[in-house]
């Protein structure tokens, strides 16, 4: 039973060192996210760009003189899993907490964020999330309940599509746009003539684009992860279903153009963060991502590197490093580009943790993402 | 065994106890977090040793009878239940499914068996994901109380700690009884040799059936302490990688040793969590660390100590058997 006395040993060395305080030393950030399982492609994008942000603030002397220093926990994809590591990072008492990117995982975790009142910068897109009354939960992209409307909105004043089929991936991410964008088509009066669940990882879509076919939409909304939206966008094409194909950020994304090459030409939607928006900002990011890391990075790449950033421009406003009211802080505050140009694009956080920005409708035209229209920020 | 031998084990035993009673009183939220995951997970693991490691039955579902448990509890205490009444189900729900389970393990043995237990596992799963009026779907169900124990509220990790603690102590005497039963011999016959445990008269059909559903039961009460521990199910933990997980535990423990599911769960739930210091290589070099371990002694870690208490007990009695033959000669 030795390695149970050697995990007390250990712990006992955790807590210690988590006695150090935050007054002056490097500013400590933990982050939880998906390193391996299910979000394995999330959690690496994010975890990207959270090191390139704070190896560029370092290079720059850090916060308000103080250098940033990051941890990363995996949370394997899991809710449990994601718990232990966040209790972890919050046992070592970090300034700001940042992810985790699964909507699951966020909600298991929230409440301890909230507990210790320590503010959480996380990745999830799911809508409950910021309706929970969490006075330390923040976005770094936008929530379902407001992208979902936009796309609903496009389908019924530009397409005049009366009717629509939707396909949707059955887990969180899915199933939670899903739902939005059917009560959204439900108050504009489109009819949802096909509901199409999905798997992750499912390989032939050849049942489902048959059904599509067969129920004949105005439009097709089409919900899935990177990979299979290429696999769905091939069969449509394939099975030659003519209907404006539309998506949320996922589809129009630069991984599934690469995947489904030609087919995915005159895939549409709307898009709240790409590399590929006509902002000098993110074409720059982009540039260094690239360097870095030898790929370019999705939405998630962006919200990792926006995080850091988000506690930056809220620190900077404070003027002193302070946990407890960073929170109060950022509820509220607008941060501009030209000031925090980290931010890549003016920003508005309200008081549910909530994000206002700029939104991007874009179209794949020759196998390239090319924006049609730029949603302006509301406030 | 001698009579200091045993005292020894007996004051071991209590240190052991002693230990994870006092020493988790100083630990951090994340210590006493993973210490009872440890608890939990061994309640499930312990009760996969039954269904294979005693009875030979394999299964790929327990990590689904987790999941049963785990909902059951769930549901019933966010809708007001008290975590005993709702254990209870958790564990007469698994203990019925179970039984349902064994009937295909009365016409198929090994390999086959394997892939039916899988196939229920992942009906499970689906079943957890698609029945949402029931399950809260892909949402899951968050906000899981946790429970007031005779007036004590276990809120705080401590106190649930020891309520995993305590539950563990209850399974453990209650397997240890029953191993020592006339029916853990029964499910050991089973396992060494059916058609001749049926011809001394064992009800092999009843016992195969009891074995899973005890099995099962097991797990159930896993998943119901599982639920209120971190608060917020989804079908995600509970799919075929947690059968898969708590199968490594028995073998790496120790399959059919009866302390093989304490040290496999702890090498699976505390192991990962040391090697965390080498960030992205963790998990390939707990992979790595496993797979060592069962070249060089497919029986487990108890195998080892095992194989290691059978040789000198060899080497004593040949020594022995030496004095003797040396003394009778001297003798004539």
């Amino acid at each position: 039973m030795r390695p149970t006395i050697l995990a007390g040993a250990l712990f006992a060395i955790g807590s210690l060192s988590a006695a150090f305080a935050q007054s002056s030393g490097p500013i400590k950030l933990a982050d939880v996210a998906e390193l391996s399982g299910g979000g394995a492609t999330v959690g690496t994008n994010w975890k990207n760009g959270i090191d390139l942000a704070v190896e560029e603030i370092n290079a720059k002397g850090g916060i308000l003189g103080r250098k940033i220093e990051v941890t990363h926990a995996d949370s394997q994809s899991n809710p449990g899993v994601a718990r232990a590591q966040v209790q972890k990072a919050l046992d070592d008492e970090p300034y700001v907490l940042l992810g985790p990117g699964y909507s699951g995982s966020v909600k298991v975790t929230a409440p301890l964020a909230a507990d210790a009142g320590i503010t959480q910068i996380m990745g999830g897109e799911a809508a409950e999330l910021t309706q929970m009354g969490d006075k330390f939960l923040f976005r770094t992209s936008f929530g379902q309940q407001s992208s979902m409307p936009k796309v609903a909105k496009y389908i019924n004043d530009e397409l005049k599509a009366r009717s629509v089929a939707v396909v949707w991936v059955n887990n969180d991410f899915g199933r939670g746009g899903r739902d939005v964008i059917v009560k959204e088509f439900g108050r504009l009066g489109i009819t949802v003539v096909a509901d199409q669940s999905t798997e992750a990882g499912q390989s032939d879509f050849a049942a489902d684009v048959s059904k599509i076919k067969a129920a004949s939409p105005d439009a097709v909304f089409i919900y899935l992860n990177e990979e299979e939206s290429a696999r769905i966008l091939k069969e449509i094409k394939r099975q030659g279903v003519t209907a404006p194909l539309i998506g949320e950020t996922t589809l129009v994304g630069q991984k599934v153009i690469e995947l489904a090459g030609g087919a995915a030409n005159g895939a549409r939607g709307h898009v709240g963060l790409t590399t590929d928006a006509p902002v000098d900002l993110i074409k720059q990011f982009r540039d260094k991502f690239v360097k870095k890391y030898n790929y370019v990075p999705d939405h998630n790449g962006i919200k990792g590197y926006l995080a850091v950033y988000m506690v930056k421009a809220t620190t900077d406003k404070m003027g002193k490093v302070d946990p407890k009211a960073f929170a109060d802080t950022l509820h509220g505050l607008t941060i501009k580009a030209t000031e925090e140009p980290g931010m890549l694009m003016d920003v508005t956080f309200d008081e549910h943790g909530d994000i206002d920005r700029q939104g991007f409708l874009v179209e794949v035209v020759d196998g390239k993402q090319v924006v049609t229209q730029v949603l302006p920020k509301l406030h | 065994m001698s009579a200091n031998g045993r005292y020894l084990r007996i004051a071991a035993g209590l240190v052991v106890i002693a230990a994870l009673i006092a020493i988790p009183a100083n630990f951090n939220r994340y210590g006493l977090f993973i210490l009872s995951q440890w608890a939990v997970m061994t309640i499930a693991a312990m009760g996969l040793n039954l269904t294979l490691g005693y009875a030979g039955q394999v299964s790929l579902a327990q990590g689904a009878f987790v999941g049963v448990g785990a909902y059951a509890s769930a549901i019933l205490t966010t809708h007001g239940w008290p975590l005993p009444a709702a254990l209870g189900v958790s564990i007469l729900t698994s203990f019925i499914i179970g039984w349902l389970l064994g009937y295909p393990a009365l016409r198929v043995q090994h390999h086959y068996l394997a892939f039916v237990t899988l196939a229920f596992s992942t009906l499970a799963f689906l079943v957890f994901r698609n029945e949402s009026w029931l399950t809260g779907g892909i949402y899951g169900i968050s906000n899981i109380p946790r429970p007031h124990i005779f007036g004590f509220a276990t809120n705080k990790p401590l106190p649930f700690y020891y309520l995993c603690l305590g539950s563990l102590a209850i399974v453990s005497l209650a397997v240890w009884w029953l191993i020592r039963s006339p029916w853990g011999r029964a499910f050991m016959s089973l396992r060494e040799n059916p058609l001749r445990a049926q011809s001394l008269g064992v009800d092999t059909r009843r016992y195969t059936l009891m074995a899973f559903a005890i099995g099962s039961a097991l797990g159930g009460v896993a998943g119901g302490l599982y639920a209120p521990l971190t608060q917020y199910i989804d079908p995600v933990p509970f799919n075929l990688s947690l059968s898969l997980d708590l199968l490594m535990m028995v073998i790496v423990g120790g399959s059919g040793f009866f302390f093989g599911p304490f040290l496999g769960a702890m090498i699976a739930v505390l192991l990962p969590e040391w090697l965390r210091f080498t960030q992205g290589y963790y998990l390939m070099l707990y992979a790595i660390a496993v797979i060592v371990l069962l070249i060089w002694s497919p029986t487990g870690i108890l195998g080892i100590l095992d194989r290691f208490l059978a040789n000198r007990r060899t080497k004593t009695a040949s020594a022995l058997r030496a004095v003797a033959k040396s003394r009778l000669e001297t003798v004539q």
